[in-house]
């Protein structure tokens, strides 16, 4: 059980492959003793579709590829999605249209970034849970960096930080909301109830990362700057810096209180056998992992130059702000695997994963992602600075705010979620009527 | 064990006391029995010879040394004294704004330590609670002298910024030191603190934001019905409000203290050692009346060399004033707070240290803040409680994230470690802060 150790987000990693595998379990039926022969039987024909896999001793390179293939690309629906990718490729070259570009890469990334966690979290078995959980937390939200930084080459400011902004926003109040009204839904006879000291732990980190991102904008706007325009770009970079400290201290401090609270979790793996006891054995080998992770991580770049090459035209041919696509339509589309792993673990009573999901994402975001571009900025030459401009400063604040209020109890019901839900319409709203009067020209 | 009634920062200031003199006990030996403290007290308990029943009638003049020995000597930060005749010198012999300014913040930290010692020895002679009230009111006077100062020069912002960096570094700075080092000591277990009345103490503190973001709002959204004096009224209005806040909070406080005795009482069995060290004075009542006055007399000389030198300190280190009446000043100013807080903590009696930290921000923000717009009324002054953008944005954040942290009634290394870190990105806010409102002296 040593995947137990690991943080609650890559806990709810590990459960949610698992979830997602539970429907294809004929497939992978495999003996659940001796975890000697685990390896050995990986390599075996894990994918086959006959149960007779143990025949097969020896297997050529060929075979194991398309049994590799077969265990990532096939395993899950979500990747019914996946042709749209090149799809999208096609048009970009053949048809002058953006707005399809833009929809159909769209749509091309979510199984992708939802196979990328599924190699981050087989990859996890693999390194132990210290360095997994590390990987997690950097990998978790990869699909999100990675677009980030080609907007960021492209000099696109603004959409680098609405892109992120709309992320934390989703997380929190859509993914959050969702999962509480779900969960609520199907427990409606009582209220769901959440560890509370881990939740105002991470409402007090979320008010810090607002922190960090509302001094600079409040600098800029009382234009009080000793050096006007340089001052608050020194002033976001040496935050971001902080930040990104305060998110190492987070990692080791979880990491090590997880470990410390190893006994508490083996109960609660205890009754989470089944699930647990499919969990333990990775189903691709060591090198695999690290080969899929390197494939998806270069389709998703791929397709990501495409999708931000094509955000304007979309904005232009849809007639909608550019702001909205990038805060609303971008990280609901990009969350889409989280968002669904949340609710389900909702649904299961074990709303601490989905928090971890949520509100882990949120603070993985705001704590390591935005200050991490601003630093790769800082090393491109590009102008990224943490003033996210006033309009979404507010936002993000009372947001936040709002947030962790509902958080503070510790229990949950599908009232709450609703409330979420509505909260998120409004920001939704605010935002489609909202016109960026900084935005960048490309 | 009357003492032991009054409210934590009463005990967390006599427990201070205890601790700096712990290390000089053998000085200060002496008779556990009461009815002969007063009698004790009067003979030769600074005489280094331990036979002081002996001498059962002094000269003034042996009082008097050992009145000095006592007060003075008995503290190691009392070394940097000499500093604050050595800022006057400098002020008179060179011209460098900056030298005096530099000897004189550290001429005055002694002095403020002192400061609260005395105020403590007072405190036992007049019950507790008179000498809740003291402490109440004394505990931060230093701020309250050089604002003073600063107020007779017309630097109104000087004022703002020192009294809201003095709020900011107590609620962040000390706080989380205290938090961050005693997590480090206990770091298997989270350590615990009163919940009630870390929230109550929150609740305070978002009432005094509130008392200063009002005037704030009020004339940045441009709708005061007579543009300028408005917002001066509504500051002093508020003023005498929140006056009146901390003189209820103080009675509430008193009240209710005196109610949990007996939860208290079984705490101070067990730290019975260092109970029975502080019940008996060390100096008589009028000794420390008088070492009150003569502190404060010196506190107040090298206040005004102080404020006299922000400017030229500021010009010619190249640092904005903000920078230096919001980071430095404070910084300075709570040291001996600072300390004793981490050693609090340390000792696993995060209440004391909550009590200094959070109480000193609430002293400053519900009594110093809108004292000083009352004085500045007497005297003629426009201070006000608008204290600008920028600035009431920081404390308003501030406030909200403190409260936050302080929501759960437990803390670790990890909790202050976040602490600290935000008063780094405020400090580093304020050091690329231009003030666009300074005075001009």
């Amino acid at each position: 059980m040593s995947h137990c150790k690991v943080p609650a987000l890559i806990e709810a990693q590990v459960e949610m492959g698992s979830v997602n595998e539970l429907e294809h379990k004929s497939l992978f039926r495999r003996e659940e003793d001796d975890p000697t022969h685990t390896k050995a039987a990986s390599l075996m024909e894990q994918g086959s579709l006959s149960p007779s896999f143990h025949e097969h001793a020896t297997k050529s390179p060929k075979n194991s590829v398309i049994k590799s293939i077969k265990i990532v690309i096939l395993s899950n629906k979500l990747n019914l999605l996946l042709p749209f990718g090149p799809l999208a490729i096609l048009v970009h070259y053949m048809v002058d249209s953006k707005g399809w570009v833009f929809l159909l890469s769209l749509i091309g990334i979510t199984p992708l970034a939802e196979r990328l966690g599924y190699a981050t979290e087989q990859l996890a078995f693999y390194t132990g849970p210290t360095v997994g959980g590390l990987l997690n937390a950097t990998f978790g939200n990869v699909t999100e960096l990675i677009i980030s930084i080609f907007a960021l080459k492209n000099g696109m400011i603004r959409v680098v930080q609405q892109t992120l902004l709309g992320s934390i926003l989703s997380n929190m109040l859509l993914v959050l909301g969702c999962a509480f009204f779900c969960g609520g839904l199907v427990f409606h006879q009582k209220d769901q109830v959440f560890d509370k000291g881990i939740a105002v732990v991470n409402s007090g980190l979320l008010l810090m990362a607002v922190m960090g991102i509302l001094f600079p904008a409040v600098l800029y706007y009382t234009h009080s700057e000793v050096h006007t325009g340089s001052s608050e770009l020194a002033l976001s970079r040496f935050s971001s810096c902080i930040m990104l400290i305060a998110y190492a201290a987070y990692l080791f401090f979880q990491l090590k209180s997880q470990s410390s609270s190893y006994s508490r979790l083996e109960e609660e793996a205890n009754q989470n056998e089944e699930a647990s006891g499919e969990d333990e054995d990775p189903e691709i080998s060591k090198w695999e992992a690290i080969i899929w992770l390197s494939i998806l991580t270069a389709w998703v770049s791929l397709l990501s130059g495409y999708l931000v090459d094509a955000i304007e035209g979309a904005s232009v041919s849809w007639n909608i702000p550019i702001a909205f696509i990038s805060v609303i339509l971008l990280p609901i589309v990009g969350n889409a695997a989280e968002h669904a792993g949340a609710i389900m673990f909702a649904m299961k009573d074990k709303l601490d994963l989905s928090l971890g999901v949520a509100i882990g994402s949120s603070i993985q975001i705001s704590m390591f992602v935005v200050p991490f571009c601003v630093v790769i900025g800082w090393m491109m030459g590009e102008q990224m600075d943490l003033n996210f401009q006033l309009f979404e400063t507010a936002m993000l604040f009372i947001t936040v705010i709002v947030v962790a209020f509902f958080l503070q109890e510790g229990t949950s019901n599908y009232f709450k979620g609703l409330m979420l839900i509505l909260c998120y319409l409004i920001v939704a709203a605010s935002f489609f009527v909202h016109e960026d009067p900084h935005q960048d020209g490309i």
